[in-house]
């Protein structure tokens, strides 16, 4: 029985060693060019000064990122994944984790993952949007939730308490909305898309209860829709100009070039909004949750690795390996001394002293509040990219006025629905 | 003479093959996967027959774009010809050999600029806060000009990029054509007291025909390749009003479904209806 059990160990710790030894050695085997696919993120871009050091610890390996904007980004990398497969990492996000997974055009990371880069130590709530079917896909390079961003110079000059709830942010909307002074009360965005005018859209609706589906069955055709594309669509009266076939960059860049008295955006905004290098408003800006019952929108986008240029294991373990590096704490440490806020996704580095006195305590007690609000907006199913695009759509026709009737909208939305899940089974 | 007849086959065949393999393959593997169900996400697909392009018909995007496709030929080679012709013609008549020059190497500019380059700079001079071009509408009225966001001028801002870079070109085109022409009988117009504008409508444009004719075939052509331009400054927005034919095949094969079967059934279909209307149109109109 001894000798039995010596052999069982025996050879445990010998398949033990084998694994640590090949996952050693496929580290130490990477060579030539890691490809990535990316959308430009400042932390890539500081990633790219440390090739050297890459290399050093792959045995050998570059990488080089190509960059496209998000909308692109989503487009090439759906259709290079589906046919040639020409890069080995691809950097996706929340809304099309589900259709990347399910079309088996990425790997699952953990098998590639070294442990001692500590994946446990990413913001849970990336950690969740980046997991599908119970496995995890990509590594979080961004990603957060909602905050209220508001001018706290033109709230105190007006008399206006920061607000809380819904209809104290459309009070003080209308309140502080004077075109003719150049400050418009809000900027929401209207560009088609289910990243776009959908993703602020969707907090109305899960704020006032909404609901995607209920198993292949559509039930957003619903009150709370239609409430919400209401208040959308009010407060769309008072948004800046521009913002109305408008995205993230519209929208944020009204603000932080001083002509928006508040708004509701995904968290990156507020490093924008205090570092003088990039927002004329810097020190006059103050953060809030959401107002209830608004949801946030949590998000997270990251690095996944690609299954058709890394055909064997060696080469998703190279691309795992990269991606670990890319995602590292030593990185995310580099991000935060570069004050890049947006690019910090570790408890490790957000609960850490040099954050606390890069960013003084208000921050992080308002990312800590908003973290509680906030929620997986969106359908979480493959279907969603395409969904999602066709009610961006119909809400951009809505928001322009080329269309009036919101149930009719719907009404086709769910036509396009069904039609959309019939033909996937 | 057997060596002199076999001589340009020798040198023909290999562009012919290249571009056999570079222009039929794809368009035969489009036709085939017309017929398919074939999308990004699923390897797979089953043949369908004419499922897609029945499904076009009743899809009112499709119908929008066929009414855009056909609003934005019809406007921007209208008026790029429009332009063309005027630019021209008062190029020749008013300005010297110098001045000539200088406005020729002006107008090429535009033409030269690559079109996405073009498209963002246009997109930022629109732009109702920032915009050179909305600036003094705001500084008049105190409002903002969004002509981008606006379902009725959207499309006319868009054309009249298009316009701009192509218009000025061919207004160089045609400048040189009017060089060309012989001066008799603009001499013997002007002896019978004609006008100058009777001159260009009665003499100098007809004798021009052949040549504007062929201009406006490869305006009509290059039209159809709008998508670049669309695409960066108005994404087929706001809504569906500029969205045109191709802008909608590439959103339902590669940014909102990934059918790229369906994709393939309008792509198909804009190939078969541009080389009908282009051959009846050609042999209507040929000079």
């Amino acid at each position: 029985m001894t000798s039995v059990k010596t052999l069982v160990s025996s050879i445990a710790y010998a398949c033990l060693l084998a694994s640590s030894v090949s996952s050693v050695a496929l580290a130490a085997e990477c060579s030539g060019t890691i490809r990535v696919l990316a959308q430009p993120r400042d932390g890539l871009t500081l990633l790219e000064s440390h090739k050297d050091e890459f290399a050093k610890l792959s045995g050998g390996a570059s990488f080089e990122i190509d960059y496209l904007n998000e909308n692109d980004r989503r487009a090439k990398t759906k259709a290079d994944a589906s046919t040639i497969g020409k890069y080995n990492v691809y950097y996706i996000d929340e809304a099309n984790v589900a259709l990347f997974a399910s079309a088996g055009w990425v790997a699952p990371l953990m098998d590639y993952y070294p442990a001692e880069y500590d994946y446990a130590d990413f913001d849970p709530g990336r950690q969740k949007v980046a997991t599908y079917n119970g496995k995890v896909w990509f590594a979080p390079l961004t990603g957060g939730g909602d905050l209220l961003v508001y001018r706290k110079d033109l709230l105190e000059a007006a008399g206006v308490k920061p607000p809380t709830t819904l209809d104290e942010m459309k009070d003080a909307v209308k309140k502080l909305h004077q075109p003719d002074k150049g400050i418009y009360g809000i900027a929401l965005r209207g560009q088609r898309g289910s990243g776009a005018n959908v993703w602020r859209w969707m907090p109305y609706f899960k704020g006032f209860g909404g609901e995607w589906f209920d198993g292949n069955e559509p039930k957003f055709n619903s009150e709370a829709a239609v409430k919400a594309t209401e208040t959308y669509l009010e407060l769309f009266k008072y948004s800046a100009p521009g913002t109305q076939t408008g995205g993230w960059d519209e929208s944020v860049g009204a603000f932080t070039s001083g002509q928006v008295a508040m708004l509701v955006e995904s968290t990156p905004l507020v490093g924008m909004a205090i570092d003088p290098k990039s927002s004329q408003v810097a020190g006059k800006v103050g953060y809030l949750p959401p107002p209830t019952p608004l949801t946030g929108g949590g998000y997270g986008h990251g690095l996944a690795i690609g299954t058709k240029a890394n055909a064997d294991d060696a080469s998703k373990a190279c691309a795992g390996l990269f991606i670990a590096w890319a995602t590292s704490k030593e990185n995310e440490q580099r991000r935060l001394e570069a004050n890049q806020f947006s690019e910090l996704n570790r408890t490790s580095i957000m609960t850490s002293d040099t954050f606390a006195k890069l960013y003084g305590p208000d921050l992080g007690q308002a990312l800590a509040e908003t973290g509680k609000v906030t929620a997986v907006n969106f359908w979480q199913s493959p279907l969603w990219p395409d969904l999602g695009d066709r009610w961006g759509i119909i809400l951009e026709e809505l928001i322009a006025g080329s269309r009036t009737d919101i149930k009719d909208g719907l009404n086709e939305l769910e036509g396009f629905a069904k039609e959309l899940v019939a033909r996937s089974q | 003479m057997t060596s002199r007849t076999r001589l340009p086959a020798v040198f023909l065949a290999p562009p012919l093959l290249i571009l056999a393999v570079l222009a039929f393959v794809p368009t035969a593997y489009a036709i085939y996967i017309s017929f398919r169900n074939r999308e990004l996400s699923r390897p797979d697909g089953s043949f369908v027959g004419l499922a897609n392009y029945i499904d076009l018909f009743s899809d009112r995007r499709f119908i929008n774009a066929i009414g855009v496709s056909l609003t934005w030929e019809l406007v921007t080679v209208t008026l790029t010809l429009l332009v063309a012709i005027v630019l021209g013609i008062l190029m020749f008549e008013f300005a010297s050999a110098r001045q000539r020059a200088v406005l020729t190497l002006i107008f090429l500019v535009p033409v030269i600029l690559p079109r996405v380059s073009a498209a963002f700079v246009w997109k930022f001079a629109f732009h109702p806060l920032y915009g050179v071009v909305t600036y003094p509408y705001k500084a008049m009225t105190g409002q903002p000009l969004d002509l981008l966001s606006n379902p009725t001028t959207a499309l006319m801002t868009v054309a009249l990029v298009d316009v701009w870079q192509w218009g000025l070109f061919f207004g160089v085109i045609v400048l040189k054509l009017l060089e060309t022409l012989p001066p008799q009988p603009f001499e013997a117009a002007r002896l019978d007291h004609a006008r100058p504008w009777e001159v260009y409508l009665y003499v100098a444009l007809p004798m021009l025909k052949a040549p504007l004719i062929s201009l406006t075939f490869i305006k009509m052509i290059e039209s159809l390749r709008a998508f670049d331009l669309i695409y960066v400054m108005t994404r087929g927005g706001p809504g569906i009003v500029t969205e045109t034919l191709d802008m909608y095949a590439f959103s339902q094969g590669f940014i909102e479904s990934g059918r790229i079967s369906y994709a393939s059934s309008m792509a198909v279909l804009m190939m078969v209806a541009t080389t009908v209307i282009f051959t009846v149109i050609w042999k209507r109109v040929k000079p």
